[in-house]
């Protein structure tokens, strides 16, 4: 694999996006209360450059980044890419390194950590301050952890694991959690630290490079340390906390380190979330105790705002769990031409474009999308043959309405694993994450006969022959068109 | 000063006036600590003037009622086991 030089931590990330023009720096004072959440806001709404708002109101030497990631070209950057790379290239790149050899951490002393110029120990110890934002009006607190790294370790298999669990602040030394029970954190929680009824020892790390952040958000069962090294081409460096022994990225902005308690439950949310809406009701959720925060000098906080689309809830999640599920299915032998979640259904529509070579081949990817690790995250999985463009909304929106048999091609999965978060479920299902699924299998029935029942795509690159396509194409500005040539 | 003070409810009779309530509020206050949590013995009116902070409601989505209270706080509660504290 060639050398990659992709920014090694957020202030290379940032320095990258202003130079190419996808970040602008914000000179004038933001206010941390509702101010900086709706510039970021308006920025996803609008695909706007992210913003690095250097002034924040009574947080003096703090800066926040906001939209990290809710572009392809900021993806491609991060990626050390092109950041004019199709998303199919990007896709393609990424699926590249998640297949390379893990590349395993480094640890460093911590005089070259740069998260140790500051540290906050015993009755110096405030969350509040650190300039949390309240990043929508109306919600429940907040929030310190919407683009960051929640990092714990199963303490027999010793695996460590990194999750971007979103976590607001209850008060100065303690956060609340939506930690899922079907995520890495959830199980290990459920699986040793409840029953035990001991605490499970936490570091958040905010302000990470973005590929870091990128591995703690996505769905590969590599632990997130080497799938981060396997993406940036290099070791991690990491080093050990100060008041447990997990170990955190040296050059993260801002380390909290704590306990998350077994026996202890505060308030968390309401919160705008990826769908779009404000759906999970306000509940005693997972409660983090806070022991010790250091920093860098000039820290950022790193502020991701969901909302309606597009931010990198959508963008990086539909990104990466469609290839996700792209790497699954292939692993299975089913001939895939590719997977794509088009960020504007918040991650809940799966497109499996897929050579039709068996029955039941649509059943078998839906079976084993909803019944993998990715599968409650989405709620609809399409499939189309390989000559539809899966990219394409305009040509799968076509097949599926013309192809999708209401009798034969819409399969229902009931009482699979949902979450709280989705929109569309009762209140009683989202309470106990209760979900529903469905299959829209838009592949012509294998036992229609090829010739005579499978009907003829009537479209200009399929029924004329190609002379004639062509000519037709050469002469398109002769004929008097101004249109782009298609 | 008069203190400014947020609950979250999923229904306004969970805020009955004339006896003692336990509720989770958060400070409106300008600084540093506004929307920071505590637990509390409270007693509140709709009456605005009955007692001197203020407290203003949001449901159970985040929407901000337009029901205007006025609250005591009687006494904090503390809920996190000593062992953690
Ligand atoms: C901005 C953002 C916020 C997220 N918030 C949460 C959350 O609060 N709880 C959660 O379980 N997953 C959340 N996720 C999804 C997880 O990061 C994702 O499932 C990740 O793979 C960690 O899950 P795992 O522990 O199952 O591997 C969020 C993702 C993003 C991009």
């Amino acid at each position: 694999m060639g050398k990659i030089s992709a920014p090694r931590n957020n202030r290379e990330f940032v320095e990258a996006c202003v130079k190419s023009g996808d970040a602008v720096r914000i000179k004038q004072e933001v206010d941390w209360d509702n101010e900086a959440g709706a510039i970021v806001r308006r920025c996803c709404e609008l695909g706007e450059a992210a913003p690095f708002m250097e002034s924040i109101k009574d947080y003096p030497g703090f800066s926040y980044f906001g939209a990290p990631l809710s572009t392809y070209r900021r993806m491609a950057i991060a990626l050390g890419m092109d950041p004019a790379s199709t998303l199919p290239q990007i896709g393609a790149e990424y699926l590249k390194r998640t297949n390379s050899e893990p590349i395993a951490p480094v640890i460093v002393d911590r005089r070259d950590a740069p998260c140790k110029e500051n540290i906050l120990l015993g009755d110096d110890v405030d969350l509040c301050k650190l300039p949390v934002p309240l990043v929508h009006d109306g919600d429940g607190g907040r929030y310190v952890g919407t683009w960051h790294g929640v990092i714990t370790k199963h303490p027999v298999r010793g695996d460590v694991n990194w999750g971007m669990y979103r976590q607001m602040m209850w008060d100065g030394r303690t956060m609340s959690g939506a930690v899922f029970p079907f995520s890495d954190l959830g199980k290990t929680l459920t699986d040793y630290y409840l029953p035990r009824g001991e605490g499970c020892p936490f570091a958040t790390a905010i302000g990470l490079s973005p590929l870091a952040a990128m591995a703690a958000c996505a769905p590969s069962p590599i632990p997130e340390p080497e799938l981060c090294g396997m993406l940036s081409g290099e070791a991690v460096r990491l080093v050990k906390c100060e008041t447990n022994d997990l170990e955190v990225p040296a050059d993260a902005e801002i380390i909290i380190e704590g306990m998350i308690l077994p026996d202890y439950k505060v308030e968390e949310g309401p919160f705008g979330e990826y769908t779009g809406y404000r759906t999970s009701p306000r509940d005693f959720r997972v409660t983090f105790r806070v022991d010790a925060i250091t920093y860098r000098n000039n820290a950022t906080m790193t502020i991701s705002n969901m909302g309606v689309p597009q931010d990198e809830g959508q963008l990086l999640r539909s990104f990466s769990l469609g290839l996700e599920l792209e790497k699954l299915l292939k692993s299975q032998g089913i001939p895939v031409t590719g997977v794509y979640m088009h960020p504007r259904s918040t991650h809940h529509m799966m497109i499996v474009g897929v050579k039709p070579t068996y029955a039941g081949i649509a059943m078998q990817i839906a079976q084993l999308a909803f019944g993998s690790k990715l599968g409650p995250w989405f709620h609809m999985v399409m499939v189309v043959d390989d000559q539809t463009d899966i990219f394409n909304w305009d040509e799968v929106y076509h097949a599926f309405c013309t192809r999708c048999n209401p009798e034969r091609g819409i399969h229902v999965f009931k009482n699979t694993t949902g979450t709280a978060l989705y929109p569309h479920a009762t209140p009683h299902d989202r309470k106990y994450s209760i979900g529903s699924q469905v299959l829209f299998d838009c592949l012509w029935p294998v036992d229609w006969d090829k010739t005579n029942d499978v009907p003829t795509l009537v479209s200009f690159k399929n029924v004329y022959p190609k002379n004639i396509q062509e000519k037709v194409l050469n002469s398109w500005a002769d004929y008097g068109f101004r249109g782009a040539k298609k | 000063m008069a203190n400014k003070w947020e609950v979250f409810v999923m229904d306004l009779a969970e805020l009955a006036e004339g006896k003692e309530l336990e509720l989770t509020i958060r400070t409106l206050n300008d600084g540093l600590h506004k929307y920071t949590y505590q637990r509390a013995k409270v007693e509140v009116s709709s009456k605005l003037d009955q007692f001197a902070d203020s407290l203003q409601v949001r449901l159970g989505r985040g929407q901000l009622s337009d029901r205007k209270f006025s609250i005591r706080v009687i006494e904090r509660v503390e809920r996190l086991p000593e062992r953690y504290r």
